[in-house]
């Protein structure tokens, strides 16, 4: 391997023939190959005709082309109303958990606050409690949380480790700048709003994402809390719905004869294809977070 | 106490109840119960194709009791949500809990449902007969919270399943050999696999498959030990006909010989060797390959591979079934008569606005015209009387067959078995049938490679090869798996605690040397005696209690 | 790294103050901090009631708790739960179990993850490099049932990948599903496959606040790309490194079932039976309430003391707190 020299723009290393970067590529493109896989199994199979499926052997081409299995999913009414709700709480709830989280994380960062050390451990605690499913339902019925809309934003609002995550970045900024800003006379919301809030950009980005595909993805809130109100049910909770009906539970090792009936679809085919409709939204909203913590940055600028 | 105010009070009380008895039914009569009402409901089983009430019966229901129900259905597990309804005190007015039963009627939502069917639910009473006691919940508890809707009254099984299947394609080129003892049908996989050691694509042909992902394995694996050994299906029970005495199933003597030839299947290279572990989808893409003579499993469980050999044309590799056993004095008993099993359905909460509206709704759906209607749709649309005869137009037949589920979201027929119901094989006063499942439907379902195997046979049907309902004794408990457990029986931990013991020890014992078999089975049975003997007595006790309620035992 | 706890410093600067002084003092840095205050209690109180308040379940533990009966009317058991489970020889296996796949998914899914990130970070900014991290965290959505269905088929001795490359070398096929000691692995590297790129998203985000001004100064120095990596990129993220670490080992105990549920098969039973899975088939789906609070009392409880355990041992080792 040959020694760096020294280079005027240092993100891009360009130089004759780099062995480790080769090396580095070939890796990777493995790990790439390898990942991908699951991928376009599930796309393969989620556009194979089902019956064909079941013979197995599919892995990343589709063997009999078909619309069919996409076409059971949206045969089913409410999708559009659920598909609605499911942005909404999306979009609403990152906005409002990574506002709140990033506001207490900031409080935790400050070494003054006086606090610092209680709340910090407070929060810690939650990660490893839960009153389990009975009280967590009770404790929504009498807050009246059951079928609103609200249920899906309030309770996990506040996550610690979210809070942890930006903190721990906060506490990589230098501390100076708020020291400066606080001399300056910003009173702290400002200091937060104006200084530290810009430099987080990459931490908020990941913590947005991490929120935003739970958010997405969630269905079991839908079902304890809002599963008789149909204007509120999400998109994961309609298709889980469709892919429940195609599955024979475990009642048909005690004999229902109902459940022994339902078997016209092949589950699996559903299942990838569910798979894909959910994917698909990330997919396309990824790549405007991904700048955010792909690309350096440089805080020379900033630090002044 | 009789002093003449009191007795004004009295007098003053009864014109009173006489007034408001004498309004509420004639504000009965004028709203002839159609005054639009809602109900709400739960049901544990999921419904993809429920449509609100817009499909065609739907409407006519609403229309005709002026009941639009607004069901809830499960989603994955139900038992968590049901927990939840029952610790919440907020019910809705319908519930359909499945096994979950107990927890609901120990919380108090559940209404006792013998007065209103004694003086409301005429059709109910007249579908259930003299088998009415069987909806009472249990021995302690002898009230009636749920109207059984899974089981369904005098069904006649005209195709019942059989466990050891076969390819036809080998059955015909042994010339259709007679398949009465395991020998018959270890003999035809061994021919078979010797002559056609490879398939026409090179890869090896697996003689046995079996399943055992998950709770699947107690149908490939385990419930075949009774099937093969003449017992029939009390879950993972055997109950003892005399003395009601209940036992694991794999615990009787036979069971152990029947293991002992799987054993043997093993040490001569017929089980294939993935049978423990390969999952679900593996294995139905396995059989749909066609590479699989023999299977042991239930039709329902293999049902998607077959449709995909069909799909592909290759039917002499669907299956043949057959009621194969140990010895030749043991009777396969597919057939043995349960009677009405009670057991699960559906039941009115404490929290329900109108019980008398439900409870009429409940009986109308149970009435003929009802049953018909969730059958059979609504005359004129779904079906015509052509002589007497209830006929379904080609046109409204082939959109069933081809678009079933398009067909039943539209029309609605089959998502109104909420109530009690006749089973298939049950006339109606006009003679015709109540559901749309007999004899004529099936044979038009079996493919020309089963028909000749069938006339090979010299039967029409291949329920016809296993011994008839007649010659047995009708089973008095029913099935065991169907007696209500109460929520602080301990019986509730049994599945698991015997599972962990059967998943481990049986597979164990199949894929052990044949010199080691005795020993591994041993095991298995001191496991099961000292972890799971405690669960034995409590089966015994739901079983006899359960005797005592429906008045065969005093 | 400057986290050191706020109420060391306060007791350092005046130790000897008399009390009223301490208050009023109190009182004054509250109305300094009053943005501070303001920006963090309404987020407190909404972890109280939402977090804390539903931890009243715990009492179902002590009792042999029924379902929609008011709470007085509960039959109290004391420690009877505890007792059952501590006796049964089920819980230790899963114990046991759950252990060891924790530690060996804390391994891997530790340092895996930094690594590729690293190696990630050495790519330049360009299309190959978004389009390897977009790719690698697709796993991510794919379910389990179907990572552990493709597993199943790599592994299978009929037509399985990982078998058909063993025969291609001469070897006899394995049957990996079979064997309780492969499971462990198998869980592993089936996690790691599926998480690998998700998990790095945090180090790349933290990779970002490192002051590119610093690799300048250092190549200036004669840094090679190893000492870069080590000395600048490494210490960069190691913070975020640290509070994951402590997190996740106070999670070592409650690592879910899924994947051991659906991996897993009959002849692989003793391997596979882990805590979460214990509890569920014999507290709730069994009815058996109190019995499944027991246990998730017990994984708090442990998760707890592990947290502060490791935290407590960060700072003695470090002179940090991570909380």
């Amino acid at each position: 391997m040959k020694i760096n020299p020294v280079k005027i723009n240092p993100v891009k290393t360009k130089k004759p023939f780099d062995f480790f970067y080769a090396f580095n590529v070939v890796l990777l493109t493995l790990v790439l190959i390898v990942t991908l896989y699951p991928f376009l199994n599930v796309l393969a199979i989620a556009f194979n005709n089902s019956d064909d499926t079941v013979r197995g052997g599919i892995t990343v081409f589709p063997r009999v082309l078909t619309l069919e299995n996409f076409r059971t999913i949206f045969a089913f009414s409410n999708i559009p109303q659920a598909f609605l709700i499911s942005v909404l709480r999306t979009v609403s709830g990152t906005f409002l958990s990574v506002a709140a989280c990033s506001m207490v994380a900031f409080v935790l960062s400050r070494r003054d606050f006086q606090g610092r050390a209680f709340l910090s451990r407070f929060l810690a605690i939650t990660l490893f409690i839960s009153g389990g499913l009975i009280p967590g339902f009770l404790l929504m019925r009498d807050l009246h949380l059951m079928n609103t809309f609200l249920v899906y934003i309030i309770p996990g609002m506040v996550n610690a480790f979210n809070i942890f995550m930006i903190r721990s970045y906060i506490d990589g900024l230098p501390y100076e700048l708020q020291e400066s800003a606080k001399i300056d006379g910003a009173n702290d919301f400002t200091i937060y709003w104006r200084v530290i809030l810009p430099l987080c950009a990459p931490v908020l980005a990941t913590v947005a994402l991490f929120v935003a595909v739970g958010q997405w993805n969630s269905w079991f809130d839908t079902y304890l809390y809002n599963g008789s109100n149909q204007s509120l049910s999400t998109l994961q909770f309609e298709l889980m719905k469709i892919l429940q009906s195609t599955q024979i539970g475990r009642d048909a090792a005690y004999g229902n004869d109902i459940a022994k009936q339902m078997q016209q679809i092949s589950p699996d085919s559903i299942k990838m294809a569910i798979t894909i409709v959910t994917i698909t939204p990330i997919l396309v909203v990824y790549p405007f977070l991904q700048r955010y913590f792909v690309k350096g940055m440089t805080l020379g600028s900033v630090k002044g | 106490m009789k002093t003449p105010k009191n007795r004004w009070n009295r007098l003053i009380a009864v014109g009173c109840i006489a007034t408001v008895g004498i309004t509420s039914i004639m504000a009965l009569a004028q709203n002839s119960a159609t005054t639009p009402i809602t109900f709400t409901a739960f049901a544990s089983d999921p419904n993809a194709n429920w449509n609100n009430m817009q499909d065609d019966v739907g409407k006519f229901l609403t229309q005709k009791t002026g009941v639009t129900l607004k069901p809830e259905f499960a989603v994955g597990d139900p038992i968590a949500k049901i927990n939840l309804i029952a610790a919440s005190g907020q019910y809705p007015d319908f519930i359909v809990p499945k096994g979950q039963q107990g927890v609901l009627v120990d919380a108090g939502a559940m209404l006792d449902l013998t007065d209103l069917i004694n003086k409301y639910a005429p059709n109910i009473k007249k579908v259930i007969g003299k088998q009415f006691d069987r909806m009472r919940f249990t021995l302690k508890d002898p009230k009636i919270y749920f109207i059984p809707n899974l089981d369904s009254i005098g069904q006649i099984d005209f195709d019942t399943d059989a466990w050891y299947k076969l390819q036809l394609g080998a059955l015909k080129e042994q010339k259709y050999p007679r398949i009465k003892s395991l020998q018959d049908y270890e003999k035809v996989i061994t021919t078979y696999v010797k002559k056609h050691p490879t398939t026409s694509d090179g890869k090896p042909t697996v003689g046995l498959s079996l399943l055992a992902d998950d709770w699947r394995f107690v149908i490939s694996v385990t419930n075949p030990g009774f099937w093969a050994t003449g017992a029939s299906d009390d879950g993972e029970w055997y109950i003892d006909p005399t003395t009601y005495e209940a036992k694991v199933h794999l615990t009787r003597p036979e069971e152990r010989e029947y293991f002992r030839w799987l054993n043997h299947m093993n040490d001569i290279g017929l089980l294939d060797k993935e049978s423990f572990t390969q999952k679900y989808d593996q294995y139905l893409a396995k059989i749909a390959s066609g590479r699989v003579v023999g299977l042991i499993d239930a039709s329902w469980e293999i049902g998607q591979a077959v449709n995909s050999l069909k799909a592909a044309g290759k039917f002499e590799q669907t299956y043949g079934r057959f009621g194969a056993t140990l010895k030749p004095n043991m009777k396969a008993a597919y057939n043995q008569p349960t009677g009405f099993r009670g057991g699960w359905g559906i039941g009115i909460t404490t929290s329900c606005k109108d019980p008398v509206r439900a409870i009429k709704f409940l009986d109308y759906l149970a009435s003929p015209e009802g049953q018909v209607l969730n059958s059979w749709g609504i005359e004129g649309k779904h079906y015509n009387m052509v002589g007497g005869k209830r006929v379904i137009p080609e046109a409204v037949q082939k959109e069933k067959s081809n678009n079933n589920n398009a067909f039943a979201r539209a029309t609605g027929i089959g998502s109104y078995n909420w109530s009690i119901r006749y089973g298939d094989g049950v006339k109606d006063a006009t003679g015709n049938y109540y559901t749309t499942n007999f004899p004529d439907q099936i044979l038009a379902n079996y493919s020309d490679e089963e028909k000749s195997a069938l006339a090979a046979y010299n039967v029409k049907f291949w329920n016809d090869l296993l011994p008839k309902p007649s010659s047995f004794k009708a089973k008095p408990w029913a099935a065991a798996w169907s007696i209500p457990v109460a929520q602080d029986n301990p019986l509730n931990e049994f599945w698991n605690a015997e599972q962990d013991i059967t998943r481990k020890y049986i597979p164990q014992a199949i894929l052990a040397k044949p010199a080691d078999f005795d020993k591994i089975y041993d095991t298995l049975l001191a496991e099961l005696e000292t972890k799971i003997s405690k669960y034995s007595k409590l089966q015994t006790q739901l079983v006899q209690d359960r005797l005592k309620l429906w008045k065969i035992l005093k | 790294m400057n986290s050191v706890t706020s109420n060391q410093s306060n007791a350092s600067l005046e130790p000897s103050l008399p009390r009223r002084n301490t208050r009023a003092r109190f009182w004054k840095t509250f109305l300094d901090q009053r943005y501070l205050y303001l920006m963090s209690a309404p987020f407190a109180l909404m972890v109280l009631v939402f977090n804390y308040v539903p931890i009243w379940g715990w009492i179902m533990a002590f009792q042999k708790y029924r379902i929609g009966k008011p709470f007085w009317a509960q039959e109290w058991v004391g420690f009877q739960q505890f007792v059952l489970l501590f006796q049964d020889d089920r819980f230790y296996n899963a114990l046991w179990n759950t252990l060891a796949m924790s530690c060996m998914g804390l391994v891997v899914g530790f340092t895996i993850p930094i690594v590729f990130a690293l190696l990630l970070n050495e790519l330049s900014n360009g299309v190959f490099k978004r389009f390897v991290q977009t790719v690698s965290y697709l796993p991510h959505f794919v379910s389990w049932v179907v990572v552990a269905g493709i597993v199943y088929k790599m592994l299978s001795t009929d037509d399985g990948a990982i078998n058909q490359l063993l025969q291609f070398f001469g070897q006899q096929p394995v049957q990996f599903m079979a064997k309780n000691e492969y499971f462990w692995g198998i869980v592993t590297v089936s996690d790691l496959w599926k998480e690998l790129g998700w998990n790095t998203i945090i180090y790349l985000a933290a990779m970002t606040a490192i002051d590119t001004e610093q690799y300048d100064a250092a190549r200036v120095d004669g840094a090679d790309r190893w000492q870069l990596m080590w000395h600048i990129t490494l210490p960069g993220i190691s913070r975020v490194i640290m509070v994951l670490l402590v997190l996740a080992i106070g999670h070592l105990i409650a690592i879910g079932f899924e994947k051991q549920l659906l991996l897993g098969n009959p002849m692989v039973k003793d391997a596979s039976q882990v805590l979460d899975l214990y509890a569920l088939n014999y507290g709730l789906g069994a009815n058996n309430f109190s019995f499944g609070t027991a246990i998730s009392v017990i994984n708090s409880v442990v998760g707890v003391i592990l947290l502060f355990g490791t935290n407590a041992f960060f700072k003695w080792r470090t002179g940090e707190s991570v909380l």
